[in-house]
């Protein structure tokens, strides 16, 4: 598997600050990360963790929300008045409505606890990889079956282009340009539909499924759109074949 | 613009009333024989033909074949037996036809009296019932069952209807069709014995069917059916907004019980019936009748029945009463006012029904009044000339007799004549003593005085004789000459008249304030009953108190046997033996239909017991019965009105205690919810925890492995055993708490040193956070302590957890045991950590509260100190959250009862 992530194996690691409470869960991320390459910082207090990363900074925040000091939610709050690095949110608590209120006070992602080590590494990589990646990934995602051509705005599948309305490409271009990262409902329909149409949901449930059905995508299997019920979607970036 | 709006609505609703329940059909003929029953089964059977479900309930044929012929075709409800003194008669079967349910059921003869026993006593109630379970009923009655023509049938025939039918019942009528026929085709038809008569009756109804009666009584039919053919398209238009055709006017009609009062009610309906006006009754109860009626309820008098003032006053109120129901069934409404002055009663009453018009009957008029503008005619024309004022002059003069007994029978009490006698007596002696100091002027105020004195502890007329008494005394002995009536001098004369008038107004006043003074205590002893009720209604705090209250209320203000059965409560006990089966069929009734049953009414009437409806707003909510003493043949107007009111009041009470009673279960329900979703977030949080730690280091190795140092392996090897091992330790918890829960429990005690324990939870605790600090202070040389070791030493495990979670790296946790007050153990863990505030150190024992602080619970003050609570519980010890010592962190303090040390003591020397 290598080290896929450190696309630059000369440039400074990426720093992540651990900021939980737990020595056992602070342990097996912190030695994760460090097996794949990243420089970690560890804090079991949230006034801690806002000390460190202000003193050392940090490319990526992983927050849990049960903290002894504070709620979890003030330290991101209070962490968003002068940071704009990533935060994912460690939570037990697994209620739509709770994570929307958690992505909305500035939260950029969300793992439920127990969690696989996987899935929050590929988290972690989904954020640190626009932030190492350049201009040099250009405008087109290819994973051999798929590919995107945001200039030219062409998607083609198993080579055979798709035409797609105008709405269904804006909805693609805005989810591959984040693969992997979370995109909130909200989010989405304040891009495509515009402020107004914030809060009707059903538009994009419609236009996401057209768009799953041009890319013969399955919403119970997906393999580029994942629906997180309630909270958003998310682009399944697979490995690149070509660049 | 508004009025016409709410007269349309009303229009619209009676409209919808005649809809949905059963609609009324009534074949109106003007005397027996015209041919109703003929042309109601003619009907029927063109009904039947168009496919209608047409059922006879019951129709007599009298053995008339054409009329049988007729009925043979249609379906015929079996009549049920009714055995009553020894005969075997036959009714319709009400039940029977309410099971039926048939489209429109034949029920002739409305004005039918059932047999005794029967559910209702007369037929129209039957047929109420019938168009309440919305079936359509077509019947059959004659102009003069009509209660509101009663009188006037009365008047033209000579013959006295008694089976009456209240003209209310016909505010359900769809349609009234006059069957008609010429009177002499009627005589024809008579004299052929073509017209079925009842023997008995036969030769009074021979004077009925004279030719000129029969015209008129036709007449009357015919004037009756155009009367509510007019309201009916009076409403319809209404209904359709094409503008009213009248202006509703309220008619009050007054009356004062001495004799026509019935006549004057159905005289003033009639009136208000043609304008299509509503209308109401009412009687003006001045402080002399009330004083009169307090007479006759007197004990000590209820022996002298001769006592014709109450016999007078009696009847007086019974005429009343009877004039109200009446009033009632016709559909007016009925109000006792209390005032001294009838005229102004009247105005106000007036006023505040918005009334146009009063009915009054023809007053007997006295020469004096009228001479002084004083009738209440002339009273109510000068001072209500807004009024439009009708005075019904009734058939016969009025019984001016009535105040001749009057009279007699109040010098007839007992007290009075004494009273003015010793008085007079009083009065001339002291005079005779005074002669010599006072001038003869002055000795009439002496007499005055007399006169006043007895005015104002009796009644007008007792004033009136004594000032007669004192004149003739005073003329007689004092004024010259003397032991003479005569007169001499003009001096005297005037002296001696004005003495009169003055002993006349001064007793007239002082008796008029002794009347206020009685009229007002007979309206307040309504207002205190209520007020009474209120009182202990409002201590009532569930449906057995509200119904305790109010029965003893009820018995206490109305002197009779109360019950009561409100939403399957019933109560008192003693009362309940009372209540028969019977009863109870009367009680089931009157909360089915919201309609008072029993004694005093017109249904079930075999029941010794009056039952009221309790009713919420719409639905029953149960029913209270009374028991009068046997000997009460009437309810008074005001018993029945202030039973009526109270019985409202403890409806209302009922409602609100079923409310209240409603939202505890919902707060109960809610709690439960609460605590559920408590324990399953508790329960979630503290295994995920531990399960996280251990999915997240063994995905860790899975993955990144061949990626890490030994060392890194081997930690994450360790953490998956520690965090194994907590899980563990809180399904342990979990186990604990559902034994606890359940009172199962059962503790084997043992001895053991407190220091092992302790010792104990601290190893247990460092094998798992190894970096924690555990500072000791015990009490050497302790005796050991009856417990179960395994329960305590959770405990303590489970607070010393607690608090190494809150404190911060490299403080210690303080345990600090004592002996206090000689027979208990104290121990306090302390932790540094940032405490907890005051409010909220009682609630960390809750187990609600580790939900309510989200994520932040984990600390372990989810289930962990509520399980302490328990298990020290268990052991009669205690738990209380204290602020650490010198002012940060907490304390949690446990206290033990030490056991059986002092038996251990005993023990150890020997003794049991």
């Amino acid at each position: 598997m290598g080290r896929p992530d450190q696309a630059n194996p000369g440039a400074p690691a990426a720093r992540v600050l651990i900021i939980d409470d737990e020595p056992q869960i602070r342990k097996f991320i912190d030695i994760s990360l460090r097996s794949q390459g990243y420089a970690t910082l560890l804090a079991a207090t949230g006034q801690e963790g806002l000390t460190l990363l202000a003193s050392k900074g940090s490319d990526l925040v992983v927050l849990d929300l049960g903290l002894p000091d504070k709620d979890g939610k003030d330290v991101l709050k209070e962490l968003r008045q002068w940071s704009r690095v990533p935060v994912i949110v460690l939570t037990v608590r697994s209620g739509e409505d709770e994570k929307v209120a958690l992505l909305d006070a500035g939260a950029n992602d969300y793992v439920t606890k127990p969690f696989g080590v996987e899935e929050l590494m590929a988290r972690i990589r989904a954020f640190l990889r626009t932030a190492t990646r350049g201009a040099d990934d250009g405008p087109i995602y290819d994973d051999g079956v798929l590919k995107i051509d945001l200039v030219q705005r062409e998607v083609s599948v198993h080579g055979q282009v798709v035409p797609l309305a105008r709405k269904e490409f804006s909805l693609l271009s805005l989810l591959v340009q984040q693969p992997g990262r979370l995109v909130t409902q909200t989010q989405i329909l304040r891009e495509i539909w515009g402020p107004t149409h914030e809060e009707d949901a059903h538009y994009l449930r419609i236009l996401v499924g057209k768009l799953r059905h041009k890319l013969g995508d399955d919403a119970s299997d997906p393999r580029y759109i994942a629906t997180e019920p309630g909270v958003g979607l998310r682009f399944i970036a697979k490995e690149r074949q070509t660049a | 613009m508004g009025a016409e709006q709410a007269e349309q609505a009303d229009a619209l609703l009676g409209e919808l009333k005649r809809q949905t329940p059963g609609r009324l059909t009534v074949f109106l003929g003007a005397a027996p024989g015209v041919g109703k029953t003929c042309a109601m089964l003619i009907r029927a059977r063109e009904l039947q033909h168009q496919g209608v479900d047409v059922v006879i309930g019951i129709v007599d044929t009298h053995g008339r074949s054409e009329t049988q012929t007729i009925a043979e075709g249609l379906p015929l409800l079996p009549r049920k037996k009714v055995d009553y003194q020894g005969r075997r008669l036959e009714e319709m079967d009400l039940d029977g036809l309410l099971a039926r349910k048939p489209a429109i059921a034949l029920v002739d003869e409305l004005a039918h009296r059932n047999v005794p026993g029967s559910r209702h006593e007369r037929r129209w109630q039957d047929v109420e019932e019938l168009l309440d379970a919305g079936i359509d009923v077509y019947t059959t009655v004659n102009i003069q069952h009509l209660e509101s023509l009663n009188d006037v049938v009365h008047q033209i025939t000579g013959v006295k209807v008694s089976e009456t039918v209240p003209d209310a019942v016909f505010e359900r009528l769809r349609d009234i069709r006059l069957v008609d026929l010429p009177a002499r085709e009627l005589i024809e038809r008579l004299n052929q014995g073509k017209v079925y008569l009842p023997e008995q009756a036969a030769h009074a109804l021979q004077a009925f069917f004279s030719p000129s009666n029969l015209t008129a009584l036709r007449e009357l039919a015919m004037q009756t059916v155009a009367e509510h053919v007019d309201a009916d398209l009076r409403e319809k238009r209404t209904a359709r907004g094409l503008g009213g055709i009248s202006i509703q006017r309220h008619v009050l009609i007054a009356i004062d019980g001495r004799g026509h009062s019935e006549y004057l009610v159905r005289a003033g309906a009639r009136m208000a019936e043609r304008r299509g006006a509503p209308w109401s009754v009412v009687t003006v109860e001045t402080g002399r009748s009330a004083g009169a009626a307090q007479h006759t309820e007197d004990p000590d008098r209820a022996a002298s029945t001769l006592n014709s003032v109450a016999r007078d006053e009696q009847q007086r109120v019974m005429e009343i009463d009877k004039a109200f129901a009446l009033a009632r069934n016709l559909g007016g409404e009925t109000e006792v006012l209390h005032n001294t002055d009838i005229t102004q009663a009247l105005l106000d009453a007036a006023a505040a029904r918005g009334a146009k018009s009063i009915v009054i009957g023809r007053t007997r008029e006295r020469l004096v009044a009228r001479i002084f503008n004083r009738t209440l005619t002339q009273q109510l024309l000068q001072r209500g000339a807004r009024y439009e004022l009708t005075i019904v002059s009734t058939p016969q003069a009025r019984q001016r007799s009535l105040r001749l007994p009057d009279v007699t029978g109040e010098l007839l009490t007992r007290r009075e004549p004494l009273l003015i006698l010793v008085a007079s007596a009083g009065a001339t002696a002291i005079a005779a003593m005074a002669e010599h100091y006072l001038g003869l002027q002055d000795l009439s105020l002496v007499f005055l005085v007399a006169v006043v004195l007895v005015a104002s502890r009796t009644r007008m007329i007792s004033a009136v004789i004594t000032a007669a008494l004192c004149f003739l005394s005073y003329d007689f002995f004092f004024i010259e000459p003397r032991l003479t009536f005569l007169i001499s001098a003009h001096r005297g004369v005037a002296t001696v008249l004005l003495f009169l008038a003055a002993a006349l107004i001064a007793g007239r006043l002082a008796s008029r304030l002794r009347m206020q003074v009685v009229a007002l205590r007979a309206a307040n002893s309504h207002a205190t009953a209520m007020q009474n009720l209120g009182r202990r209604l409002a201590k009532a705090a569930d449906l057995r108190q509200v119904i305790a209250a109010g029965t003893s209320a009820l018995q206490s203000a109305l002197h009779a046997e109360a019950w009561m059965r409100i939403n399957g409560e019933s109560g008192p006990a003693a009362s309940t033996d009372h209540v028969t089966s019977k009863d109870l069929m009367a009680a089931d009734w009157t909360q089915q239909h919201g309609q008072a049953s029993g004694r005093y009414t017109d249904t079930l009437t075999n029941s010794a017991w009056w039952f009221l409806p309790v009713r919420s707003d719409k639905d029953g909510l149960g029913v209270v019965g009374l028991r009068f003493p046997l000997g009460m043949g009437r309810l008074s107007f005001e018993q029945r009105r202030l039973a009526e009111s109270m019985v409202e009041d403890i409806g209302q009470a009922a409602l609100r205690t079923q409310l209240v009673s409603q939202l505890e279960v919902a707060r109960v329900t809610g709690e439960t919810e609460r605590l559920r979703s408590a324990l399953l977030s508790s329960v979630s949080h503290d295994l995920r925890s531990p399960l996280s730690s251990m999915i997240g280091a063994a995905d860790s190795l899975t993955r990144y492995g061949k990626d890490m140092g030994p060392e890194d392996q081997q930690s994450l090897l360790e953490t998956i055993h520690l965090e194994g091992e907590r899980l563990d330790r809180y399904i342990q918890n979990l186990l604990d708490m559902t034994r606890l829960g359940q009172q199962g429990l059962t503790l084997t005690r043992d001895w053991i040193g407190i220091d092992e324990l302790i010792g104990s939870a601290t190893r247990r605790l460092q094998r798992y956070e190894p970096e924690v600090r555990i500072e000791h202070d015990v009490t050497p040389k302790l005796p050991p302590i009856h417990v179960h070791p395994a329960l305590i030493e959770q405990a303590l495990f489970n607070v010393m957890e607690n608090a190494a979670k809150f404190s911060p790296p490299g403080q210690a946790v303080r345990v600090q045991v004592r002996r206090i007050e000689h027979d208990q153990l104290q121990i306090d863990v302390s932790d540094r950590g940032p405490g907890i505030p005051e409010e909220e150190r009682r609630r960390i024992f809750d187990m609600f509260y580790s939900v309510e602080r989200g994520d932040r619970g984990k600390q372990g003050t989810g289930l962990g100190l509520t399980i302490v609570q328990g298990i020290v519980g268990a052991h009669m010890g205690r738990v209380e959250a204290l602020p650490g010592p010198e002012g940060c962190g907490t304390t949690i303090r446990l206290t033990l009862p030490w056991g059986g040390y002092m038996s251990q003591e005993s023990k150890e020397n020997g003794t049991p």
